[in-house]
């Protein structure tokens, strides 16, 4: 187990490092180069080279990249072209933000997709599975942005009762810790209700064609031949072993779910990393672009590493040599 | 040990060709054919979308204004006698806006989806048929391309690359997403070339095109298609989620994802501007992934009748 595990981890350096040189040229590929974003086009040629200089850009690519990996590595990501702050710094001040979306959006759609997925199969071809599909089909055939528009429009400005964007609304000082946490609250229902629908449309039928394989196997009815109740039988094996392959999929879609927390964000207004990604794509802000690249590409492997470890503490016959 | 009787043999009698032996049998294609249509969804998906292509064809017919047609006084106007769903921000026709984007994000929806399969096809095939280093090499190059989020690429390379054109935003939209096709086409691939008729195929003699072309591909077009289907509701959700974040299309050119993208803004003041082309995007892909699944239903030889 501990030499797969390392095998993995070296793997996923080796990936992030092939990653970064490809993001790397891809910024120096542009036509212009950074010289477009950063320099302002009237500049005298002098002038021009003198700042081309101090910024390092006048260097061969491979000695730019040296330069930028040791300094990476020392976590220093750069500074921001917009606002000249360090970059990790602006990443910093965003983070909580974007782990609190992910992660109440994340519970809510697991939870939800499994509910429903469980209601689905264990009344299968009824009126509720036959509901249950419409609305996933709707989910997935939804463009996810629009769906966030037509939430902020219904529920916060023709309805009123959720604020249409930001996390909070109070400032800190004067206010009880309940009134705080309900703030926090009221501001998190439209963005993580965008960001789950399309995972809960695709997890709720994943998990049900999972469930419906599962019951179908020979082990479940030995279950209930032994005289186990259909409760039993349904929470310790039908639902155990459907939720397996969920594991993984949710690992597959990882990807999907960053980029739907992108788009929350940017809808939303939600002050987060996906936001700062956004903004600094719209202005051409290369050492964010880079970092959040970066970021991205390490939270999706070592969300793949967890995925696989922990599919094999969970499937007992998976054994790592 | 038996002997063998070497008995005069007596030509068999006439077989009497009743009816029931010369009936005509249905072809793959029919069969397939009427379960698809036995599907109501399917059928419904099918017949909404045609009338969807038709309306975006024969746009000019429909709606004689011309989509580009600004006229400051009608900002925001309200549906009229002469402007059915009202005019947009700069007080163009928004059904003939609608109309024509139609042309722009089917266009691209289905462009993107053959240059997409093109390659992804090949790729697949390739690597799922030749193993070994083949297969290695080919599953890297995809492996970097699925390394961060389909969207983000989309997102990276939009924002830094595209002009803004329709040919930008299809070859990016296909550049990314074969990527995923190549891997599907390769599971395919990998398991098609494990059946017996396959190493009969072989033992035959025929060669690594022929086995391709006359064997596997044929049994491999049913997942091949569903995948096309389904690709183009999805990258015509692309090509809209690029527009709107102002990654994607560039005026003057429109989609439905440029109309979002200008009428975020009036969400509150006219909120018909932000219905119109969403609905719209809903309704195709709906439509668009009512057949997909149809089609995987009815290419199904597992799926029993219920």
């Amino acid at each position: 187990m501990r030499r797969y595990l390392i095998r993995r981890l070296i793997q996923a350096v080796a990936m992030l490092f092939v990653m970064s040189i490809v993001f790397f040229l891809l910024i120096h590929a542009i036509p212009g180069g950074p010289d477009r974003v950063l320099f302002n086009p009237k500049l005298p040629p002098s002038v021009r080279l003198q700042l081309r200089h101090q910024f390092g850009l006048d260097q061969p690519l491979y000695v730019q990249y040296w330069n930028w990996l040791t300094q990476v590595l020392h976590g220093n990501f750069g500074y921001s072209f917009v606002d000249n702050q360090p970059v990790m710094s602006d990443v910093g001040a965003r983070v909580g933000a974007t782990v609190e979306l992910f992660v109440v959006g994340m519970l809510f759609a697991l939870v939800i997709a499994v509910l429903l997925g469980v209601l689905s199969a264990v009344r299968q071809y009824s009126i509720t599975d036959y509901i249950v599909t419409l609305v996933a089909y709707f989910g997935i055939s939804m463009p996810v942005f629009f769906f966030g528009l037509v939430l902020q429009e219904i529920f916060a400005v023709k309805l009123g009762w959720f604020p249409d964007i930001g996390r909070a609304s109070l400032d800190q000082s004067g206010f009880t810790p309940l009134q705080v946490f309900e703030d926090y609250a009221l501001h998190l229902v439209l963005p993580v209700a965008m960001f789950s629908l399309l995972f809960i449309a695709v997890w709720s039928r994943f998990l049900r064609s999972s469930m419906l394989d599962v019951v179908k196997q020979d082990y479940i009815r030995t279950a209930r031949a032994k005289g186990l109740s259909p409760r039993a039988v349904f929470f310790r094996h039908a639902l155990r072993n459907s939720l397996i392959p969920l594991i993984t999929q949710v690992a597959i879609d990882f990807g999907g779910i960053a980029a739907g927390a992108v788009i929350t964000e940017g809808i939303f207004a939600w002050p987060g990393l996906g936001r700062l990604f956004l903004s600094s794509l719209t202005d051409l802000d290369y050492p964010v672009i880079l970092a959040m690249l970066i970021f991205i590409t390490a939270s999706v492997i070592i969300a793949n590493l967890i995925a696989d470890l922990l599919y094999g503490v969970v499937d007992p016959r998976i054994r790592y040599s | 040990m038996a002997m063998i009787q070497s008995s005069p043999v007596s030509p068999p009698a006439p077989i009497e060709l009743t009816p029931e032996l010369t009936r005509k049998r249905r072809s793959q294609f029919e069969i397939i054919r009427d379960r698809f249509l036995r599907n109501k969804a399917a059928l419904v998906g099918l017949i909404v979308l045609t009338l969807m292509v038709l309306a975006a064809i024969f746009a000019p017919l429909i709606d004689p204004h011309d989509p580009n047609a600004y006229n400051i006084a009608l900002q925001t106007a309200p549906p009229s006698a002469q402007f059915p769903l009202g005019n947009d921000d700069l007080g163009r026709d928004e059904l003939a806006r609608l109309l024509y984007g139609a042309r722009t994000s089917l266009l691209i929806g289905v462009t993107s989806m053959l240059v997409m399969l093109v390659v992804g096809v090949t790729f697949g095939a390739a690597a799922g048929f030749f193993g070994g280093w083949v297969d290695a090499v080919l599953m890297r190059i995809t492996d970097a391309f699925l390394a961060i989020p389909y969207l983000i690429w989309l997102f990276t390379v939009g924002a830094i690359f595209s002009d803004g054109s329709v040919k930008s935003i299809v070859i990016l939209i296909a550049v990314f997403s074969w990527a995923n096709a190549a891997r599907i086409v390769r599971g395919e691939f990998l398991a098609l070339k494990e059946r017996e008729f396959l190493l009969a195929a072989r033992t035959l003699g025929a060669s690594d095109l022929r086995l391709i072309f006359r064997h596997i591909l044929p049994n491999a077009i049913g997942p091949i298609t569903v995948i096309a289907t389904l690709y183009v509701g999805f990258n015509i959700i692309s090509e809209s989620i690029l527009s709107f974040f102002g990654f994607g299309l560039q005026p003057p050119t429109s989609s439905w994802g440029t109309m979002l993208n200008n009428s975020d803004a009036y969400i509150t003041s006219d909120p018909l501007l932000v219905w119109a082309p969403g609905i719209a995007i809903l309704i195709t892909v709906l439509c668009v992934n009512l057949i997909g699944d149809g089609l995987r239903d009815a290419l199904d030889p597992y799926m029993t009748e219920r």
